[in-house]
């Protein structure tokens, strides 16, 4: 998957399950201050980011770092391409 | 020339001085009525305490409802409240109620419930009303806001032990156009970490009695309707709070969807 296809992903999976308006989803949108989610919301993310990308996130300790889309697009861009090291 | 436009101006004439009389008279009762309380609390929370052996927060859950009650009374000769679907409710174990948002007198409505166990779960700002506040604490009413996830689980836990109800309002906002905005997922987590079933509210009509933006009083019909428990059982798994909150809010918007085209 390329970066963009990557990013498209993630907007569309978190724009359905979330109700969020894909105009409001820029990169430095912050998930609770723009896009309104709240803590549960964002226990949530990471099972719908695991569901659709087929990896487990919950236990890595970076993800408590995110708190804009822009950071969630770069870790699970870095997670994706660090998996396709590992399996080169 | 629209043939009716006397009838209909005069009704229109006659609606506005409805609303008028009923906003000079509303607001002033409603704040008599909230004087009244705060001056009787004392003797009557000690009076209760000692006839019920009730513990603090319930008997606080109880003056609320009887409060709200009140209000129902005051507004009654220009406000025609009805209840649906109490059948629901009546021999229903303790649930975890969730109710659309409309108005500030949502809340107020939540007195047409017929038991006055109900601890609300709410954000942090009615939590900074003077007096609200200290009522809404004494209450043992939930602040999602500020309150951690395990803290919520054990209070609604214990809530729902004791024999109360926990009340919701998942979409965390009033609606500005009455439809079903989108819903926070902690109700329903609860839920499926408690089995405690969830019973859909749907409210109507505040926002006419209120509308968005305005503070004179609207004549309005408000109804409370209860719709069928859902069994959060059926949903398991990590996400299964997620499907619960999916299918309880299609269960809602049918309803507010239908009144809306009403």
């Amino acid at each position: 998957m390329t970066d963009l296809e990557i990013i498209d992903l993630i907007n569309t999976s978190l724009a359905e399950e979330f109700e969020l308006d894909p105009a409001e989803m820029a990169p430095e949108a912050n998930l609770y201050e723009d896009l309104g989610l709240d803590s549960l919301d964002t226990v949530d993310m990471v099972v719908v980011l695991e569901g659709a990308f087929h990896f487990k996130i919950r236990e890595e300790e970076s993800i408590r770092e995110i708190r804009t889309l822009g950071d969630i697009h770069r870790f699970v861009i870095g997670k994706m391409r660090s998996a396709e090291k590992l399996s080169a | 020339m629209v043939p009716n436009n006397g009838l209909a101006g005069r009704r229109r004439g006659g609606r506005r001085l409805a609303s008028w009389v009923m906003t000079l008279v509303g607001y002033p009762l409603t704040a008599l009525w909230t004087f009244l309380g705060i001056a009787l609390f004392p003797v009557l929370f000690l009076a209760w305490k000692l006839v019920t052996r009730w513990p603090a927060g319930r008997i606080m859950r109880h003056f609320i409802w009887l409060y709200g009650r009140g209000w129902v009374a005051l507004n009654a000769p220009f406000v025609r409240f009805r209840r649906e679907g109490l059948e629901h409710l009546r021999l229903a174990r303790p649930s975890i109620l969730v109710v659309n948002h409309l108005s500030f007198f949502d809340t107020y409505c939540m007195a047409l419930l017929p038991f006055h166990d109900v601890t609300f779960a709410v954000r942090a700002w009615p939590f900074r009303i003077s007096f609200y506040g200290f009522f809404m604490r004494l209450a043992g009413y939930l602040d999602v806001e500020n309150f951690g996830w395990e803290e919520v689980l054990k209070a609604g836990e214990q809530t729902l032990a004791a024999g109360g109800h926990l009340l919701f309002f998942p979409e965390g906002h009033r609606s500005r156009d009455g439809r079903l905005q989108r819903f926070y997922s902690g109700a329903f987590r609860l839920a499926v970490e408690t089995g405690a079933p969830v019973i859909p509210l749907c409210i109507s009509g505040t926002d006419t009695l209120l509308p968005p933006g305005q503070l004179r009083l609207e004549p309005a019909t408000v109804t409370l309707r209860a719709l069928p428990s859902v069994d959060p059982s059926t949903y398991p798994g990590p996400d299964g709070h997620r499907e619960l909150m999916h299918r309880v809010k299609g269960i809602m918007a049918e309803f507010t969807q239908e009144r809306i085209e009403k």
